[in-house]
Order: C-alpha cells, then structure tokens, then sequence
C-alpha cells in the first residue's frame, strides 16, 4: 500500500507549508469549499466508511450528521480535534502533529466545514510541547496565506483554528472532558445526555474527532470514498490506519497499513520480530492498554474493530503492546492499574475508589504478599466498575484486569502461593 | 403523560421526570446521595443504579427521565448487587467513626450501609487520612476523610448562592473538598451545606456535640426571622439534663434546619434563621409578672392591675396600643378583641424594616406577621402613637411583643415616657420599654406558641410549639383574655389556640374556612393582602 498519511512523513521540511502544498496539499480544501457543500462532504465521508480512530470506532460521517443543519448565530457550531493523545502505547497523532501538521490542519478545517463551524480547536495534550509548537507555526503560515480564519480560499466561509494546551490530565481526552476542560473547568466527564452535537462546548453544537480521524478526510475528499473503501477489509473497517508498535519488538514504532492488517505481520514483518528470540511471544495488548490483553495463541488475528472484537478486545487506538515469555504479567498489570488509578479524576465512586483498590491488591500480589482470595477479589472489583462509570475510564482500568487474571490466572496464582514469578521479570526476584 | 412500570406498578408521570422522581412520588425511594431537589444533577455517587429493560446496562435513577412505556426494576438482584458494591467502595475511605460523628443518626452512609451494603469489606488496605475538624466558616467545620464526593456542597456554592467557596482538590482517591484559598464559607447562607451534607463530612459549629439527633424532639413550624416565613424543623433537647437528679429534661432548643416547601423557601434557609435560637442572638427573657418592672408580684394581681389601668384609660378614650408584626394572628385578634371589648383604643404596629432584600430568601421587613397584622389593624405605624404620647393624649399604652425603639436596645425617650400615665407590657424579653412598664406581662416566645402567620406574599402558616414555654410565661392571645375577663369585657375564655383560630375564621375574610388541619404543613396559598376582616 501506498503510503498515505503518512506520505510527508521523512521529508526535509515536511512541517512546511510549501511542502505540504507540493504534495498536493489543501487541495481537497480548496475543492470542498469551491465545489462541495458541508452535506456534500459528511455524505463523502459516511460513503468511505471512516471509523473514528480515537478508540470507540464510530462513523465518523455519521456523527457529523448529528450536528444541526442550520447554525443559530447564537449557538455556533465547534469541531474539536482531539490530540490529546495519552493512551499508554498511543503515540501515533505525536507523528501526524510533528511531522506532518498541515495535514492535521486541513483535515480540522474538512471537518469544520462538514459541520458548519465556524472555530476549531485542536485540543493537545500538555506534554506534547514540541507538537504544539510545530502546530502553531503551521497555522501562522496557513492563516497568512488565507486557509484559516476569514473567508478562506475565497469561500465566503470563515473558520479561525486554535491550538489549546492541556494540563495533561488522561480524562481530558475522553470527550466530554475535554469540553469541560476546554471552557477552563475541572476535566470532568459529563452526563450524556445532551451529547455533544445537541450540547457541547459552551452549550453549543459540537463534534469532537481524534487526530488521526480528521487526517484522513482530506484523501477521501480529493480521492473520493470508492478509493477509500478499496482500502481495508471492506465495508466496516475501511482505509488507511497507523499501529503503534511497541515492547518487545526489534522496530517498535508507528506504522501505516491498511485496516485489518494481520497482527503478526505486523509483528514480524513491520516489527522486524519479536526483541530477543530466546523470548517468544507471550501477550499483545492490542489497542492501548485500556483493553483485554490477547494471549499468544490468539494473535493471529486481524488489525480491525470487528476481528478483535470478536476476539473479546478491541482494536481502541492501535496501540499494540507486545510482551515477551520474560515479562510478568502480574507487574504488567500492576503498572497497567498504576496508570489507571493515578489518572481516574474521582468524579463517580466505582472509578475513583475502584481503580485504587485493584493497584493496591495487585501491588500486594505482586510484592509476595498476596492471599488466595485476591484472585476472585480482582474479578469481583472489576465487574463492578465495569459498565457503572459516567465515563470509560473505570472500563479501561478493569477490562484489561479481567483479562489479564482470566488469561493469566496460573501466573497470578504462582505469585499468591509460591511468593516468586514464573517469568522471572517481577520484583518478586529480588526477594524470593 | 409517559406511562412507566416501576417494579410492577404502572405510574404516570410528567414528560421529564426522571426515574428517581417517579419513584419518589409513589413514596418508594431510591438509594441516593449526590441528587437533591434543589440542586443540578451530578450523577457521580451512582448509588441510584437501577435496571432498565432493554437497556444495555444500569443506569442511574437520577438522570434517566421515564419514557413511554418504560419498565424499571428497582430491587432486581442486578441492581442489589450493584448498591452493595457501590456501598463497599464508599466505605473504602469513610471513617466508621459513628460513636463521635455529629451525622450518626441521620447519616445516609450508615443508613444504606445497613439496607444495601454486604455487612463486610473485602478492603484490607490502609484508609486513606485526611483533615479532621478543619474550619472552614462562622459557622461550618469540616471533616474532609468522612466526605463521600457527593459534590452537593459545592453545587449549592456555585449554583444557590452562587459565591463558589467550596471545591474539590486532587483528584481520584486523592480528591477532597476544600476552601478555595482565601475564601471562607461565610455567606449568608453557609449552614445549608451542612442540612446538605449526607454523611458527617460537613457540621455547624454551633449543633456539634451538643446532643445526639436521636434525643431531639422536632417539630415543624414557621422561622419568625423575617415575612418570608421559612419552613424549618426546631430541634428541642430531649436528654435528661446530667446536672439534675430530678429527671429534668433539657427542653432547650438545640438546632434548627430547613424544611422544604417549594412554595416559601424551597430547601433552604439562611443563618440568621437557622441560629435564632441562639444565645446572644436575642435578649434575657422575663421570666414572670413584675408590677411595676423588677417588683416580682402574683400573675393574678399584674392582670387584676393592668386590667384596671386599661379600662380607665380606655374609658376616657386614652387607650394606645403599639403591637409588634412577630406576633401571631391569633394573639393580634385577641389583642384586638380586647381593645373592642374595653370600648376601644388607638392601634399602631411596629414597623421592622432593616436594609434590603436579598436575592435569595432574606427580607428586608423582619416583621414575620406584617401582613397578618396589616389585615386585622390597618397599617397605623407606631410613630402616630408616639405622637399621639407626647402630646399627653396617652393614659394608658398598651405594649405588644416589641420595645418601642426603633434598635431595639434604648428605652422609651424619657420625655414622651413621662406623659403617659401607664405603660403594660406584654412581651417576652426584657427591653427599655419593658423596664419603664408599669406593668409587666411575660409572653411565650416563637417556639413555645401555637399559633398563625402571614407571609409577605399572604400565605397563611403555621407555627408550632417546639418547647415549653419559658417561666411564668402565656400565649399573648391567653393573656388578652385573661385581661378582658379581668376588665369586665365579653371576650371567650380561650384555652387552646385551635378556639382562637376558629373565632378568627369566623371574622377576618382571609382566614374564612380554615382551621390548623386545613392550613397543614405547607400554609395556603397566599391570601390577597388588604383582605381583611
């Protein structure tokens, strides 16, 4: 496959806007808001079978769709894009924003245009500092040369573009959140509903789009949805995707290819293989570490939504993590529930006391000072988040828990009854 | 009007009640902490979880609005499972400090702990340790370990009384309410947060460790603060007092908090009200019949006396009467009778306006009965009375309920004291006016009566005895009646206020109709003013 998104990627300058321009850049742009109308655009979109990329997997043209026709001048519409990239093994919006931000830039403007808004905001996680700057360069130059703010591209449609710098708190990329966090308040997740297209930021319509999403709108734009949908496993699971490779692997990295690439070409092939091959494969997380770990024996799987659903875990963000026969898995988990439980905002009682309460026993199991009950009391913990939350941070802290004592209950057992790890990584080797 | 089957029974309810309301409405409740009627809907403390048909998961009772046709189930054992596992995550970081927390007794924690919760924690890590008593108000503590997160503090800072004090700090487990730095919980109403509080995170200063709930007898009445007419519950000491070995009990109010009545006050109520009762907040009772001030003497012979005065005065066409607007309808109709019955008198009420309304509940005219009173004596301010005084047209002045003083504090400007011949007091505290009195008559004060009130907008309440009544003291309408008796003027021997009232059913126009069981809990609806007798 072509290289697609990626395709600046490696170029001298490829921050540029002459470069970006001399790949063929803001032409899907210019042909929406000269040729196109907003509906014109959403229904391209919908035809492509674009899935969001931030993790849930919704239609994206469907959820432009939700958005009112008609702008009330007193309620205007806002596109949101979300980079505010924390998923632990997510790191594939870094290299959009880095290396390629006019990309970004234009395919927030498509996804602007869809909607009727008139502002966009792409929100960026506070740590990716050298992003934000890349970004907010690249909309200098763009807004110079009358592709962002007034009139663009002679359209008679306005649009001004602003990069927002989060704190880098995790919840603030959950949508909601980062609504809230965006009108300058506590990111805390919102009840739904109103959802954000009736009730967004500031009370006004809104759609919010990962990165990688709205990176893609500018080819299914140019090159139309048939093009796009000859990508991938047709008809669900359409297009382009970048993987995040990391672990134990020889060249962890982020790699484009199509949808529904088969893990363990990804592994092997884009991967160069496992890191050290006295070590097979053991475990891949396969879409951030939010969802259930797959033991090696089920990795010959798909890269898409539905084959890993399937398979009782998620494609989430692509962010594959590989493990090795020398990792433990009961300090993968710990370190997973560490995550979680540093980052749940304390908003809603199963995730605030929950998320504290599987790292402590699983710190506990993982120290040798486990109990024979743990095992059942980490099942239990975790179904009762699961599903009781407002938003779907206490699912991630507890689905990949479940999965991990499920697939791995002869390792945590080891732990609980012999004081020691079976493979050999945990901490548990100092003291045993 | 949506239809929904709530465990079996179909109810219906208006479009956008949620399912909590609907339960709520059929008196079948839904465990909750973080939803309050007076404030937004949060939805974090997800104790309401309950089953919905066809819906994937459970959803929180709160927040989901009945639809058509719905079917809920409350008590399914999905749903119980739930609760319980919510109950074992709040008690995770709640202290079982219930032998000294102000809240035991009235605490929802305790109270679903012991309906909903499992008996037992599977959690064996170390609680987590926060702030004890940190005070964070005139009138508030906080103990920040017992706080839940239920957010209903904060949500009536930023949406009730909109000054935004309180906040929450950290964030996950680590979350805590707070101050915001600099701030303090000192608005006008800050002893909400405390009726709000469903654990014992948030106490008033003046009510912690003063006496279990479980002693106190409470009473619903009417808070005499202001003419808005707040709904509260007084709160008497039922304890027997340690002190004594006679079996004596307290009996001394001991707390008031709101009760709502969406028409007057919703939920709230504001401090000056909630801490009335206060020592310091009013002055020394009198304690019996004095003739003349500070000559203790027999009630007999303080009613045989001033009902002499009041005749003679009254028979020359020098009787006054200066009537405060706390009084109760009751009490001012028999007042009223009285001066009738005596061949009459002039009457003035007191005017007790002070500053502004607030936006809020506050009102600038402290006159808790001024309209009762406008509707049975006309709206006569005490100045023509004065007047009247000064030029020594006043033999005999009747005093009622207030000292004449405009602050409340000073004595009868002695120049307009020496030219009335008589002054009767009838109050219950001890004031300029009542030590210059010939006469003195000791009155109940609010919270030893029955009786009515009006409220600035003429909603008809009432107000109910809490405690006994202090010394020697009587209901004012018992007093009038007496006087008149004694004076030789046809008024009933009252003996209960239910015969006052109806005898005021009977003449003022507002009142026709009602009796204590038609006014209720929650008052009319507001009376016309002006319509009186």
């Amino acid at each position: 496959m072509e290289r697609i998104l990626t395709r600046n990627v490696g170029k001298e300058n490829s921050t540029s806007l002459a470069v970006y321009e001399a790949g063929g850049g803001y032409q899907a742009l210019r042909k929406a808001v000269k040729t196109m109308t907003p509906d014109a655009v959403t229904d391209e979109v919908k035809k492509s079978g674009l899935r969001g990329r931030g993790g849930a997997g919704f239609g994206t043209g469907l959820k432009w769709s939700f958005m009112p026709k008609e702008v009330d001048p007193r309620r205007p519409h806002f596109l949101l894009n979300n980079a505010d990239e924390s998923e632990p093994g997510t790191f594939k919006d870094r290299l959009l924003m880095e290396r390629d931000p006019h990309l970004v830039i234009e395919g927030t403007l498509l996804g602007a245009y869809a909607i009727r808004a008139c502002v966009a905001y792409i929100y960026i996680r506070g740590e990716y500092v050298f992003g934000a700057g890349v970004l907010e360069r690249a909309l200098d130059e763009a807004r110079a040369k009358g592709l962002v703010g007034k009139n663009i591209l002679g359209s008679g449609w306005d649009c001004e573009v602003w990069v927002h710098r989060g704190a880098g708190a995790y919840i603030c990329g959950e949508e909601t959140a980062l609504m809230s966090s965006l009108e300058g308040n506590r990111g805390y997740p919102r009840l739904k509903p109103p959802f954000p297209a009736q009730a967004g930021v500031w009370g006004c319509p809104t759609t919010i789009n990962n990165v990688e999403t709205l990176a893609n709108v500018p080819f299914i734009v140019e090159r139309g949805a048939d093009w796009f949908q000859s990508i991938g496993k047709a008809p669900r699971n359409t297009g382009p995707k970048l993987y995040c490779l990391s672990g134990h692997v020889k060249r962890p990295g982020v790699y484009e290819a199509p949808m529904g690439l088969p893990m363990m070409e990804l592994i092997h092939e884009l991967g160069g293989g496992m890191l050290r091959p006295e070590f097979p494969l053991k475990a891949v997380i396969p879409g951030g570490s939010s969802v259930p770990v797959l033991r090696a024996d089920e990795c010959e799987v798909d890269l898409d939504f539905d084959s890993l659903a399937a398979k009782g875990t998620m494609l989430g963000s692509a962010g594959l993590m590989v493990m090795d026969a020398s990792t433990c898995m009961v300090a993968a988990m710990e370190r997973v529930a560490h995550f979680y439980h540093h980052e749940s905002c304390g908003q809603c009682t199963p995730c605030r006391e929950g998320c504290g309460w599987l790292e402590r026993v699983l710190h506990r199991i993982e120290s040798g000072r486990g109990l024979a009950q743990d095992l059942d009391l980490l099942m239990s913990v975790s179904r009762n988040i699961i599903g009781n939350t407002i938003c779907a941070l206490g699912d991630a802290a507890a689905m990949p828990c479940l999965s991990f004592v499920e697939k791995f209950r002869d390792e945590f057992r080891h732990h609980i009854d012999h004081k020691s790890c079976l493979a050999g990584t945990s901490a548990l080797q100092g003291v045993c | 009007m949506p239809k929904v089957v709530i465990d079996g029974k179909e109810i219906e309810v208006a479009a956008g009640t949620t399912i909590l309301q609907a339960a709520l409405s059929e008196g079948s409740e839904i465990p909750h902490y973080c939803w309050h009627e007076g404030l937004s809907v949060a939805g974090n403390c997800r104790m309401c979880l309950v089953e919905v048909e066809k819906a994937p998961k459970l959803v929180i009772g709160c927040y989901t609005p009945v639809a058509d046709g719905m079917v809920v189930h409350t008590q399914s054992e999905k749903v119980k499972q739930a609760r319980a596992a919510m109950m074992e995550f709040f008690l995770i970081n709640h202290p079982l400090d219930c032998p000294i927390c102000d809240q035991a007794g009235e605490c929802k924690l305790q109270d679903y702990a012991v309906e909903h919760g499992t008996g037992v924690s599977r959690y064996t890590e170390p609680k987590l340790a926060l702030n004890k008593a940190v005070d964070i108000g005139r009138h508030v503590m906080l103990d920040q370990e017992r706080c839940i997160q239920c957010s209903r503090c904060i949500r009536f800072c930023d949406e009730i009384t909109k000054t935004g004090e309180l906040a929450f700090f950290q964030r996950g487990e680590r979350s805590q309410i707070g101050i915001v730095p600099g701030r303090r919980l000192d608005n006008a109403y800050s002893g909400n947060v405390v009726d709000l509080c469903p654990v014992g995170a948030l106490t008033l200063k003046e009510f912690r460790f003063q006496t279990r709930v479980w002693y106190l007898k409470n009473t619903p009445t009417v808070c005499a603060g202001c003419s808005r007419g707040c709904n509260v519950v007084v709160g008497v000491g039922q304890q027997q007092t340690l002190m004594t070995t006679r079996g004596q009990m307290d009996d001394r109010v001991k707390r008031i908090v709101a009760r709502s009545n969406e028409a007057v006050n919703g939920p709230w109520i504001c401090d000056e009200g909630r801490l009335s009762y206060q020592p310091g907040a009013a002055a020394k009772r009198l304690d019996a019949a004095e003739s003349p001030a500070g000559t203790a003497c027999d009630w007999d012979a303080a009613i045989e006396k001033a009902a002499g005065l009041l005749k003679a005065a009254a028979a020359k066409g020098a009787l006054a009467i200066v009537a405060s607007p706390r009084l109760t309808t009751e009490d001012l109709f028999a007042w009223r009778k009285l001066a009738q019955g005596l061949g009459g008198a002039t009457f003035a009420v007191r005017r007790l306006v002070r500053g502004e309304d607030d936006r809020l509940l506050l009102r600038a005219d402290k006159g808790a009965n001024a309209t009762g009173a406008e509707w049975l004596l006309g709206d006569t301010a005490e100045s023509a009375v004065l007047d009247k005084a000064a030029r020594g047209e006043v033999q005999a002045l009747l005093v009622l309920g207030d000292n004449l003083d405009p602050a409340d504090t000073l004595a009868l400007d002695p120049g307009v004291r020496a030219r009335i011949g008589a002054i009767v007091f009838a109050g219950a505290f001890v004031s300029g006016t009542a030590e210059s009195a010939t006469v003195l008559l000791p009155t109940t004060a609010w919270a030893e009566e029955d009786g009515t009130i009006v409220n600035f907008e003429g909603r008809i309440q009432r107000v109910r005895r809490a405690r006994t009544p202090w010394g020697e003291s009587r209901p004012g309408w018992k007093v009038a009646a007496e006087l008149a008796q004694a004076a030789g003027a046809a008024i009933l021997p009252w003996t209960r206020f239910e015969q006052v009232l109806d005898a005021l059913a009977a003449e003022v126009a507002p009142y026709a109709g009602l009796d204590a069981d038609a006014i209720g809990l929650l008052g009319t609806a507001p009376a016309s003013a002006g319509a009186g007798a």
